[in-house]
């Protein structure tokens, strides 16, 4: 059973009802960066010494202003908040996907992050290329379309990064293998698609959830890391499992949250953002970072067991 | 001789779904209905159809996309192996020297050279049969959902660029013929492709596969 514990209302606040025009918020980055370089973001996370601190990103590849903005806040948030390995939710490069693009959609604005040692982990979205990407370095996909693997540490937790936009049987089938084997604490499935979401441009996947949510009950997972959906949506929990949206990492699509499917907790339609998580035992927190820093959601929940 | 075989064993699989007594398909995958059907593997169920002209049709085009496979496979030997370690210069310079290869070696193909007439029609029908289903409507979203189409679409183009590909939903998949590594099923549209994942070229289509 998961439980809720926290829920940063006044955030959430921030987060839904204050429009804010595109050529105001890149000039209040902008100042805000120059003004507050030095100054801490106002996380709310444990950063117990043992704990595994991650990030989620989505959608981000689009090599604009605004990925490049947020990429900064990621830094920032690093500099206080070592987290050691980023998972993406996919589309992780728009557009041609050029060795140019890799550069400028991935290793320019991320280069900070990389130099200082984060991995990161893609999955696949619609957007992506397999033969282009499994086989890059920086993805770590090992030349796989999809894969799991433990992260360094004490903590019991794996990660499944799965291809939603082609999940063919053997790939359905080699999930609950893999599963099955895994005796850790946390399993944690990552991929494109959402089987919940409130977006009004997608919405929720109901083929992706036939097909994955009963294998996440089987198996007892807690938390389902997704994007797709150009905005940040944590959803209230279904049937156990609470559902991450993180599609906004350089993408946005305002206004796209329809709260009438009454799924949602928590969201930002607004602004640019990405996550950052912390495991410690049966316990995970979360914050979510637009590309101004706030901390527009935060909050814990305990393991399904 | 053997893979042949078994091509034409998995397209009777996906054949057989199409019989009226083959209710269970959405809840068996095609493997299990193909080891069902074969003779000699031990199991109590009696062959239940003779090869019909729908299973036939679905094995000719999987042999026309061994052979594809095959011709694909000789080319890409040819060129530096990719690894994990490779750089998207390595990786980008490799898939278009295989796309170059491929466009050379098949510079005659036309539409219809691997998705032959007959099974042009089977998967048609395949599609249609799973579009009707109750879960329909939500497939067909599913395939359409940032999929505007492209005019004018070549056999032997590098899928374009700029344009996502189509997400195949699960239920699609269990229910289309198995298809080797290299290749993969997408939609433009609501033209059915035949992509190379290695080149990202388009291999083969069948155009308008079923009604906007």
């Amino acid at each position: 059973m998961t439980v809720l514990k926290r829920v940063s209302v006044a955030c959430l606040i921030i987060g839904f009802f204050v429009p804010l025009d595109a050529a105001r918020v890149r000039s209040d980055v902008a100042a805000a960066q120059a003004q507050q370089a030095a100054a801490p973001l106002p996380l709310t996370m444990p950063n117990k010494a043992d704990s595994l601190k991650f990030a989620i990103l989505g959608d981000f590849g689009t090599g604009s202003r605004e990925q490049y903005q947020l990429a900064a806040i990621m830094k920032r948030v690093h500099d206080q908040y070592p987290f050691n390995l980023v998972t993406l939710v996919g589309d992780n490069l728009y557009g041609s996907e050029r060795p140019q693009d890799f550069k400028k959609k991935f290793e320019d604005p991320y280069k900070p992050l990389l130099d200082a040692g984060v991995k990161f982990y893609a999955s696949l979205g619609n957007h992506d290329d397999p033969q282009e990407q499994r086989n890059y370095k920086l993805f770590n996909m090992d030349g796989k379309r999809y894969y799991s693997f433990k992260p360094d540490g004490n903590q019991s937790v794996r990660f499944f990064a799965l291809e939603s936009s082609y999940l063919q049987p053997e790939q359905v089938a080699w999930f609950e293998q893999e599963l099955k084997a895994s005796n850790s604490d946390w399993k944690i499935p990552y991929f494109h698609h959402p089987p919940y979401s409130s977006g009004e441009r997608h919405g929720s996947d109901p083929q992706i959830r036939t097909a994955l949510e009963p294998l996440f009950l089987k198996y007892n997972v807690s938390v389902v890391l997704t994007g797709h959906d150009h905005f940040y949506e944590r959803t209230k929990p279904q049937k156990g499992i609470v559902y991450f949206v993180v599609g906004a990492g350089g993408q946005l699509r305002k206004g796209n949250i329809d709260t009438r499917t009454g799924l949602t907790a928590a969201g930002n339609d607004r602004d640019q953002s990405f996550m950052i998580a912390e495991i410690n035992g049966d316990e995970m927190w979360f914050n979510a970072i637009s590309r101004q820093g706030q901390v527009f959601d935060s909050g814990s929940f305990t393991r399904r067991k | 001789m053997a893979s042949r075989c078994r091509l034409i064993v998995m397209a009777m699989g996906v054949s057989l779904s199409l019989m009226p007594c083959a209710c269970s398909r959405s809840s068996s995958p095609p493997v299990d209905q193909t080891k069902a059907a074969v003779p000699g593997t031990g199991t109590s169920t009696p062959p239940a159809q003779p090869v019909n002209e729908d299973a036939k049709a679905l094995a000719a085009f999987l042999d026309r996309v061994n052979q594809y496979v095959l011709v694909h496979q000789k080319l890409e030997n040819t060129l530096p192996k990719l690894s994990k370690e490779s750089t998207p210069q390595q990786v980008d310079a490799h898939q278009r020297a295989l796309s170059k290869l491929l466009q050379d070696a098949r510079k005659d193909a036309k539409q219809a050279d691997i998705f032959t007439p007959e099974s042009q029609v089977v998967i048609k029908k395949l599609i249609s049969k799973i579009f009707s289903g109750p879960d329909g409507p939500g497939l067909r979203a599913s395939v359409m959902d940032e999929n505007p189409g492209v005019p004018n679409l070549k056999v032997n183009d590098r899928y374009p660029d700029e344009i996502p590909v189509s997400t195949i939903p699960p239920q699609l998949l269990e229910g289309l013929p198995k298809l080797p590594e290299e290749m993969e099923y997408r939609f433009v549209g609501n033209d059915l492709i035949l992509m190379d994942t290695h080149a990202h070229i388009i291999a083969d289509f069948i155009p308008n596969t079923f009604t906007r």
